[in-house]
């Protein structure tokens, strides 16, 4: 029954998350214990039990933004039941399949936070055992695009702490709504020598440990009574990290990008440093230490050193409207801008961007927010990084695939690709466009949000 | 003939209206001449025949005109066509309308510490725009725990007045529920015109109560805690072993969690009984301390080799958990349950703990309309699937963050769910019960189901509904009497009868 022409999917195949496919259906393997993606990894010819048969839905006629960058003007996507089955020109559809219109829309991967609060998550682990899976603010979440985000404490600290959950908002199901725990874990910098000495040693001994892990299984064989290596103590998070089952999320300077922690940096969408170069190097050192990229958590100074930050493979997450002036009397107060994202993703930094932290919304959909600093509207926070010159079929990445990679989910979400979850949207305009509105959210192939049917948008019509 | 003065009887209300001496003058001479009535009327055994009532059955047809005849506190007869015996007090009923007393199933009234959870807010408020949100509870709990032994009658005072408060706002049998998360403990049918424990407790393990919460401690205990209940229930089905190895003896006794014999369950005392009979000698040991619950190990690990030690000779059973024989007899169909799921988000985590295989005889109880969780009827499939009646409070909700209403009562009842209806733990409550039930009538809720979901649907889920909850011969007399249909606004509450004998309504 799978005798789909896949014809069209082969024109961006090429994008190496594709490998991520194939993964086991929900309920499968845990999420977090996927490496970020390996090289091209054969689709395993699926040996199907004699399974109940796929429900389809198609997305049919719309302009499909991937989410990779790419864009297929009037395609269709294939859902089936909880996975995009194929996304593409003249799609032969399954009998059966449900079909949806978006002619005259955008269809694209629903938006991903990549730190958040409230829409149905519990603040703490455990997390799927907390969630209120008809949480209101669930709707709002959709109604903004948002449809997965990361919720709990990102850590931070001399060394690696976390607790937190990438959050799925699947209305209506409890299993579903926690995607994978403990995907990021957070430090700060600057560490002080003898934290950076520990660290330093934690990482040595996490390494050996690996190594001695990989040849256990050789010694077993040697020696029936060999033991098996010991996790060194307080390393988990480190040996997390390194089997890439975490990502490491450093905050530089005082403040951390944490809404119930943190020194209370930001107010208002301020920054918190003039000047971090010399705490983005420390976090680089980090990088370079673990031999992994690190996230680096709303870096002032990026913009200065976006080529050293390439060269680690590191990462940042911004807020275009985070803004604080260079001071000419100071050059140590450099400031940074709107085109802050621009510049690091021209060096080839990935760029994730939410919403500047208020002070007293947190980042959530509560309608506490002061100036729109909430998340809301996502769509505009990744506007205002193609204001400040970032390209504009590469910004849509920012909320979508790139976001998906801070948390270390985007085998999961974050782009329309063969494999993936179904959680698209269907908008009434250009996903960046600060007129459109989500008109139809898919959380796991489900409808769980439409504009039409919901107290929220549904008075405004143009 | 003798004729219930209907009107001789001065209300409080009314006295109070006067001059503060004058008042309190009235009132004690009042009060004097009812103590002084009072056990005349006691002292009065003859047959109460209610003639030219409307009478409200419930598990039958209204019968507009009738007559309904008690005897020896049972109903002896009633119909169209009865004609009242010989020497029967008389009681002309015209306009008045004769309903089975209400059955509050779900109550911590006199448990002290005010009402545990959220159902006894003041009716009529709805969980709107602009309401509390209540506080997000951590999802990691702990203060869940398997107390199902322990019975809520050992926490209970009997001396209180909001017995004899809610006995006159009409609610004649009440069932009394053990707080908190998890396996909260038996609960008790209680006869509130009781004046010592005695006389209050009908039955003190009428109900298994599970209350379910969202977090982690209460989910991980109901599936552990069901998982070993069907291991014993295995264990029960298999025949005896004739002579069980008494060497095997110490392992068991360190394999189970040691415990003194003390603390067994008093499980011969009352057996759980399919068919419940009001208990005469309901077994009532009121301790000092309010849940005595069995300790499963520490007390007895001093005493364990001294206890072991002399008891050879006897056959020595494993030490049995009293809480999880409870849960036990619960899985085999043994006793029936009062489950507490207080929203659409709530029973899907249930569902996520336990399953949806697992069925026990239960009663499913919703405290209160909860739109920030999801109000229940918003998960009609898997309330279905639990295949129990749902008791709810009487009231609409609305939609999250809007005044937009639902109504959960009839979307339950319209999908095939047998409603019931919780009426709280405070008499004033009680009394506006019917201007709400009229309300949900209004609403498209049929009268007959309105009516039925707060006698006998409690009455069922009790397991007194062979003697409570309707109007039919052979059941206890327990009657309200209104002027006027209590559907409609302008109907009194004029009397109440506890098993054939009228309650004092001051």
């Amino acid at each position: 029954m799978r005798s789909l022409p896949l014809l069209a999917i082969a024109l961006w195949l090429s994008t190496p998350e594709l490998a991520a496919q194939n993964r086991g259906r929900r309920g499968g393997p845990p999420p977090g214990a996927e490496a970020p993606p390996p090289a091209a990894e054969p689709a395993p010819a699926k040996t199907d039990a004699p399974a109940k048969p796929k429900r389809y839905q198609a997305i049919v006629g719309g302009d499909v933004y991937l989410g990779t960058g790419a864009r297929l003007a009037g395609a269709t996507v294939l859902l089936a039941d909880d996975k995009i089955e194929a996304v593409g020109h003249n799609l032969d559809l399954p009998e059966g399949t449900v079909r949806h219109d978006a002619k005259g829309k955008t269809v694209c991967p629903g938006f991903v936070a990549v730190l958040g609060t409230g829409m149905g998550a519990p603040r703490s682990a455990p997390f799927v055992d907390g969630v209120n899976p008809f949480d209101p603010e669930i709707k709002q979440g959709l109604a903004a695009g948002v449809t997965s985000f990361l919720a709990g404490s990102p850590g931070g600290g001399a060394m690696p702490t976390g607790g937190n959950a990438v959050v799925k908002l699947a209305y209506g199901s409890v299993a579903e709504m926690v995607l994978q725990e403990d995907s990021v874990v957070g430090m700060t910098v600057p560490l002080s020598l003898a934290d950076r000495e520990k660290f330093t040693e934690t990482v040595q001994k996490a390494r050996e440990y690996l190594l001695a892990l990989d040849d256990f299984p050789k010694k077993k064989a040697a020696d029936p009574n060999a033991k098996e290596p010991a996790m060194p103590q307080g390393g988990d998070k480190v040996v997390a990290i390194l089997r890439g089952k975490a990502r490491l999320w450093v905050s530089v300077g005082s403040s951390s990008f944490n809404p119930f922690g943190g020194g209370g940096g930001r107010r208002g969408g301020g920054g918190s440093k003039a000047n971090d170069t010399d705490g983005i190097r420390q976090a680089l050192e980090l990088s370079r230490l673990l031999g992994k990229g690190v996230v680096l958590q709303k870096p002032t100074s990026a913009w200065l050193v976006p080529d050293e930050i390439a060269a680690t493979g590191s990462m940042a997450i911004l807020s275009p409207r985070d803004r604080l002036p260079a001071d000419p009397s100071d050059p140590d107060r450099t400031g940074t801008n709107l085109a802050s994202a621009a510049i690091l993703a021209a060096a080839g930094v990935p760029v994730a961007v939410t919403c500047p932290q208020g002070l007293m919304a947190g980042v959530g959909v509560g309608t506490g927010g002061i100036m729109g600093q909430d998340l809301n509207t996502p769509h505009l926070d990744a506007a205002f990084a193609v204001r400040g010159g970032l390209d504009n079929r590469k910004a849509l990445r920012t909320i979508t695939l790139d976001a998906a990679r801070m948390i270390g989910a985007e085998h999961r979400i974050g782009s329309l690709e063969p494999g993936k979850d179904a959680d698209v949207l269907i908008l009434d305009g250009d996903p960046l466009h600060y007129a459109t509105f989500v008109t139809t959210a898919f959380v796991n192939g489900k409808v769980v949000y439409e504009k039409d049917r919901e107290p929220l948008y549904n008075h405004i019509t143009r | 003939m003798t004729l219930i003065p209907l009107s001789a009887v001065p209300r409080p209300g009314t006295l109070l209206r006067g001059g503060p001496l004058r008042s309190a003058l009235a009132a004690l001479a009042t009060l004097t001449a009812l103590t002084a009535q009072a056990p005349e009327a006691a002292a009065d055994r003859r047959p109460v025949a209610f003639t030219n009532a409307r009478i409200v059955t419930v598990s039958g047809a209204v019968i507009e005109r009738g007559t309904l005849v008690v005897k020896n506190g049972a109903i002896d007869a009633l119909g169209a066509d009865v004609a009242p015996p010989a020497g029967a007090r008389l009681v002309d009923a015209s306009g008045c309308t004769i309903l089975p007393g209400l059955v509050s199933a779900w109550s911590r009234a006199g448990l002290g510490g005010g009402p545990a959870r959220a159902e006894d807010r003041p009716a009529g408020r709805r969980q709107g725009r602009g309401a509390q949100p209540p506080p997000m509870p951590s999802s990691g709990g702990g203060s869940a725990q398997n107390k199902a032994a322990t019975k809520v009658v050992d926490g209970l005072y009997a001396k209180q007045p909001v017995f004899g408060d809610l006995l006159r706002a009409g609610v004649t049998t009440l069932g009394l529920v053990p707080g908190g998360s998890g396996f909260n403990g038996l609960g008790a049918v209680v006869r509130p015109d009781g004046k010592t424990l005695d006389q209050l407790v009908v039955r003190d393990d009428a109900t298994v109560v599970l209350a379910m919460a969202r977090d982690a401690a209460t989910k991980k205990l109901f599936k552990e805690t069901f998982d070993k209940a069907k291991k014993l229930v295995e264990e029960r089905k298999k025949p005896p072993e004739p002579a069980p190895a008494a060497e095997a003896k110490p392992d068991a006794a360190k394999a189970e969690p040691a415990k003194d014999g003390k603390s067994e369950p008093p499980k011969g005392d009352a057996p759980p009984t399919p068919n419940p009979q009001p208990n005469p000698n309901p077994n009532p040991t009121p301790t000092p301390n309010p849940t005595p619950t069995p300790k499963p190990e520490g007390q007895g690990q001093g005493q364990g080799p001294a206890t072991s030690a002399p008891a050879p000779a006897k056959k020595p059973e494993a030490p049995k958990d009293p809480n999880l024989e409870v849960v036990a007899d619960l899985l085999e169909g043994k006793r029936k349950a009062l489950l507490l799921v207080d929203s659409a988000a709530d029973l899907l985590h249930w569902q996520h703990a336990v399953g949806t295989e697992l069925t026990f005889p239960r009663t499913v109880v919703v405290s209160r309309h909860d739109p920030t969780s999801g109000t229940i009827d918003g998960v009609l499939d898997q309330v279905k699937a639990l295949a129990a009646p749902v008791l709810l409070p009487p009231a609409l909700s609305t939609q999250p963050r809007s005044q937009v209403l639902v109504h959960p009562a009839r979307a339950l009842h319209e999908a095939g769910i047998e409603v019931g209806f919780l009426l709280g733990d405070s008499p004033a409550g009680v009394r506006t019960l019917f201007v709400r039930l009229a309300e949900l009538i209004r609403t498209g809720l049929p009268a007959d189901v309105a009516l039925r979901g707060v006698t006998l649907v409690p009455a069922k889920a009790l397991g007194v509904a062979t003697k409570k909850g309707s109007l039919e011969v052979g059941k206890d007399a327990d009657l309200l009497l209104f002027r006027g249909d209590p559907l409609a606004g302008a109907a009194e509450l004029h009397s109440v009868w506890l098993q054939g004998r009228e309650v004092p309504l001051q």
